[in-house]
C-alpha cells in the first residue's frame, strides 16, 4: 500500500491519514520498547541455539528427502542391531491367556478380540470416540484445563497400522480381519 | 553451561541515569506512583492531570508522537523533542514514557532500566488489582510453593535409581548395545502400543522405579487374586526386554490386561497411540493410587504414573473490564499441542527455493508451545462471569505450567476436524523439535512477568529449585494416513539413536530422527538423563574387566 501524496488529499483524507500514522507508530514502538526491555535483561532465548537447531532440521529433511541416501530412509531392513532377521507376521507361539489354545504372535490380537467377545461385532455401545473422552484419565483430565484449545476429546487421534503402511518394509500380509 | 544466578540479567544504568539516582534518590519515582495506572492487559500508564490532554512542550500538539515526562521539572516532550529539553536544561536527562511506563534517557536516546522504579510500578501494579487477583498473581510471580515437595520426589527417585544399580551389577553385558533395547512384537495393528512402549521403557525414572522391583507383584496378586494390575504386567515386560535377551518379545499378557481394563478400546483396529498412553497411565493410577492416596485434588498422588508424568498447568481467566483474574490449576500427565499453523520461514539454510503452501507448511515445537502459552480472546460468545464487575465480561484467557512433570511428554494434535466439510485429515506438516528443551520462557511465572511488561524483582525466588532443562530421549512418530498408518519409535540411547519398529531395531543417524514426522516427543530432566546414561554404559564393571578377553559379539 503506497502512501497518498499528501499535497492530493482532502483535509478528511489527510487527518485519517495522519491518524492512522500515529496508531501505526505507537504500535511500532510498543513492540519495539517490549523487545527492547526483553533483550536488555536478558530474558530472550538463545537464538542462536535455536537457528542452528533450525539448520540442522533443514538439512537433515535435505538429507532424506535425497533418493541416493542409504538403506534406512527406504526402510528395508535386511537384520537388525543384533543380526536378527524377523518375518512380517510375527510367528512366535504362545498360548492364549484366555482361552489356552497356542496362538501365532502375529494373529493374537484377532484372536483375543473374538476369544475376549470384544471387538467390533460385540460392541452395541456409542462411538467409541465419546467412551473414549469418558475413559479419559479422570484426574484433572487435560482437556478441562484447556478445551478451548483441544477439539473434541475423542477425536484427535491418528490410527497405527496393519503391514499395509506406505513404507515398504514387509514383503506381504496383512492380518487384517473383516 | 552455567546457568545465570537470577532470572534477570541487571543491566548496567547509563551515566545520566547513575547521576540522577544519586542526585535524587527515590523521590520522582515516589512521586510518579501515585499517577501510574494499571490496565487490565497488564499494561503501566501515566497520567498527570484528569482533565487537560498532555501536549509536548516544545511543540504543542501538532507532532505528538510518544511523549516523554521529565521525572525532574515534570515538562512533556515528544519524541522528536526530548534531546532538545536534556541539551536545553542541565541534568534533565532520564524521562518516563507515559504510555508504558518506561524509564528514558533523553540524552542517550535509549531506554532504560532501573531496578527501583521497577518496584514501583510492581507494587502499583499489585495495589490495583481487583482483591482476589492478588494472590494469584503474586504467586505466580515466584517459584516458591512446591520446592520441598519436587526435591523429595526427585530424592525419592535417587534412592531407587541406587537400587537399580545393585541390580545393574547383576547383568552381564553380554553385548556392546544398550541394555533394554529389545524388539517387540506387532500382535495384529497393534504397533500403536509397541511404540509407546518403548518409550515408556526407557523413560529414567519410570524404568528404575521397575527395575528396581518397587512394585511388589507377590503382594499385589495376593491383594486382588484375579483383577488384572497392569503395573504388573508393566513391570513383567520390563524384566523381559532388560533381560539381556534380543529376540523379540510379545507383550502379549499386557494386552490382555489392557483390553480389561479399557474395554471400550478393546478391539482388533487401529489405534492412537496417545490415547494408549493416558489409558495405560490411568491404569496404573487405578491400581496403586487407590487407597494409599485419598488426597485427589492437588495432583499429589504418589503412584508412579504420577510421580513421573504428572505436572501441574494453570489457566488464567483475564476478565478485560477490569482486570480481575481467576487462576485455577490442573494437574496433567502430558500436554497436547496445536500445531501453529502461520507459516515459518526464518532461517532456511538448506531450502532457498521452497514456497511454503498448504501440503508442505511447517512448524516447530517452540512455536507450539508459544502458542498454547499465547493469551487468548474468547469470542464475544463465550462471555464469562467476572465477579469483580458482577456481570458476563469478554475475557482472555492463558495457559502457562505451574510444575514440571520429571518426564515431560507432549502430543502433536495432528489431526484437523473441520465442521464445515464434515471431513477430518492430518496435518502432515514437519514439526522442528529440538534435543534439549529449556521450557522456562513456559512456566507460569515467566508467562505472568511477561503479562505485566517484565519488571525486575527485588524479591527474586530461589531459582534452580527443579531445572527447566530437558532432554529429549523417545520420539514416536506417524506415517502414513489417518486410518491407515504405522508408529515408529526413536530411542537416544548414550546419545545414539535407535528405531523402534516393532521387532526390529536398528541404528538410525539423528539426521532420520529430524526428519521424522513427530507425534509424541518424551523429554526427561537433564539431570536424569545424564545419570540414566550412567546407568545404561555398556562397559563391564571394574570389577570384572580382564584385558584379554575378546569383548562378546553382540547377541
Amino acid at each position: 500500500m503506497s502512501v497518498p501524496n499528501e499535497d492530493n488529499m482532502s483535509p478528511h483524507t489527510q487527518l485519517s491519514s495522519h491518524f492512522f500514522g500515529e496508531l501505526l507508530d505507537s504500535i511500532i514502538v510498543d513492540v519495539a520498547s517490549e523487545c527492547h526491555r526483553i533483550a536488555r535483561l536478558g530474558l530472550d532465548r538463545n537464538l542462536e541455539e535455536e537457528e542452528e537447531e533450525l539448520r540442522l532440521s533443514a538439512q537433515a529433511r535435505v538429507t532424506v528427502a535425497d533418493p541416493s541416501n542409504s538403506g534406512e530412509t527406504n526402510g528395508k531392513y535386511v537384520v537388525d542391531i543384533f543380526g536378527q532377521t524377523h518375518p512380517s507376521v510375527a510367528n512366535e507361539v504362545f498360548d492364549c491367556m484366555n482361552c489356552g489354545r497356542p496362538i501365532v504372535a502375529g494373529r493374537f490380537a484377532p484372536h483375543l478380540e473374538k476369544c475376549m467377545g470384544k471387538g467390533r461385532k460385540a460392541r452395541v455401545k456409542a462411538t467409541r470416540s465419546s467412551t473414549a473422552a469418558q475413559n479419559r484419565y479422570s484426574r484433572g483430565s487435560p482437556v478441562s484445563a484447556y478445551s478451548a484449545y483441544s477439539n473434541s476429546t475423542g477425536t484427535n487421534r491418528l490410527s497405527n497400522g496393519t503391514y499395509n503402511h506406505t513404507v515398504e518394509e514387509y514383503s506381504n500380509g496383512t492380518c487384517e480381519e473383516p | 553451561m552455567e546457568t545465570r544466578s537470577s532470572v534477570f540479567a541487571n543491566p548496567k544504568p547509563c551515566k545520566h541515569l547513575a547521576d540522577y539516582k544519586l542526585r535524587h534518590g527515590l523521590s520522582g519515582y515516589k512521586f510518579l506512583q501515585k499517577c501510574l495506572k494499571t490496565f487490565p492487559n497488564g499494561k503501566t500508564s501515566i497520567k498527570m492531570c484528569e482533565t487537560t490532554m498532555p501536549k509536548c512542550s516544545f511543540c504543542s500538539g501538532i507532532r505528538q508522537g510518544r511523549l516523554f515526562l521529565c521525572l525532574i521539572c515534570s515538562s512533556m516532550s515528544c519524541s522528536d523533542h526530548t534531546l532538545l529539553h536534556s541539551q536545553s536544561e542541565n541534568g534533565h536527562d532520564i524521562a518516563v514514557d507515559i504510555e508504558r511506563s518506561e524509564l528514558y534517557c533523553c540524552s542517550c536516546r535509549d531506554q532504560v532500566y532501573d531496578l527501583d522504579f521497577d518496584k514501583v510500578v510492581v507494587a502499583k501494579n499489585i495495589v490495583d488489582m481487583p482483591s482476589k487477583t492478588r494472590d494469584s498473581v503474586v504467586d505466580g510471580l515466584m517459584r516458591r510453593s512446591s520446592k520441598r515437595r519436587r526435591l523429595n520426589s526427585v530424592v525419592d527417585l535417587d534412592l531407587i535409581r541406587s537400587k537399580f544399580f545393585v541390580w545393574m551389577r547383576g547383568r552381564r553385558a553380554k553385548s556392546c548395545y544398550p541394555l533394554g533395547l529389545r524388539g517387540l512384537n506387532n500382535l495384529g495393528s497393534t504397533c500403536f502400543m509397541n511404540s509407546i512402549l518403548q518409550a515408556l521403557l526407557h523413560a529414567p525414572p519410570f524404568r528404575n522405579y521397575f527395575l528396581s522391583e518397587r512394585h511388589d507383584r507377590e503382594t499385589c496378586r495376593k491383594r486382588s487374586s484375579d483383577q488384572s494390575c497392569l503395573a504388573c504386567d508393566i513391570g513383567v515386560i520390563f524384566s523381559a526386554v532388560y533381560s539381556g535377551d534380543r529376540t523379540p518379545y510379545s507383550p502379549a499378557q499386557f494386552l490382555y490386561s489392557w483390553w480389561q481394563h479399557s474395554a471400550n478400546l478393546a478391539s482388533y483396529e487401529q489405534q492412537d497411540a496417545h490415547e494408549f498412553f493416558i489409558s495405560v497411565l490411568d491404569g496404573i493410577h487405578e491400581r496403586e493410587g487407590k487407597g494409599r492416596n485419598s488426597n485427589k485434588d492437588n495432583g499429589d498422588c504418589q503412584c508412579i504414573a504420577h510421580r513421573v508424568f504428572s505436572g501441574m498447568l494453570r489457566s488464567d481467566l483475564t476478565c478485560t473490564t477490569c482486570g480481575f483474574t481467576s487462576t485455577t490449576y490442573d494437574p496433567c500427565v502430558d500436554i497436547s499441542l496445536n500445531m501453529d499453523t502461520s507459516s515459518f520461514c526464518s532461517v532456511d539454510v538448506a531450502n532457498k527455493s521452497v514456497r511454503p503452501n498448504e501440503d508442505t507448511g511447517r512448524s516447530t515445537l517452540l512455536a507450539c508451545l508459544d502458542l498454547f502459552t499465547r493469551p487468548e480472546r474468547l469470542g464475544s460468545d463465550q462471555k464469562l462471569y467476572c465477579q469483580n464487575c458482577q456481570e458476563k465480561r469478554d475475557s482472555l484467557k492463558q495457559m502457562s505450567i505451574k510444575r514440571l512433570p520429571l518426564v515431560l511428554s507432549l502430543h502433536i494434535k495432528r489431526f484437523e476436524h473441520s465442521s464445515l466439510r464434515r471431513t477430518s485429515r492430518k496435518i502432515d506438516w514437519h514439526l522442528q523439535f529440538p534435543f534439549s528443551l529449556d521450557m522456562t520462557p513456559y512456566l507460569s511465572p515467566s508467562i505472568v512477568r511477561n503479562r505485566f511488561g517484565n519488571r525486575i524483582f527485588g524479591f527474586e525466588s530461589d531459582e534452580a529449585d527443579i531445572s527447566a532443562e530437558f532432554e529429549i530421549f523417545a520420539v514416536v512418530t506417524h506415517s502414513g494416513m489417518l486410518d491407515s498408518g504405522h508408529y515408529v519409535t526413536y530411542l537416544r540411547l548414550q546419545n545414539q539413536w535407535y528405531k523402534c519398529d516393532d521387532a526390529w531395531i536398528t541404528e538410525v543417524d539423528e539426521r532420520i530422527v529430524r526428519a521424522s514426522q513427530c507425534y509424541m516427543i518424551f523429554y526427561v530432566q537433564r539431570m536424569l538423563y545424564y545419570k540414566a546414561n550412567e546407568d545404561l554404559s555398556c562397559t563391564p564393571m571394574p570389577s570384572r574387566r580382564d584385558p584379554f578377553v575378546p569383548i562378546a559379539g553382540c547377541c
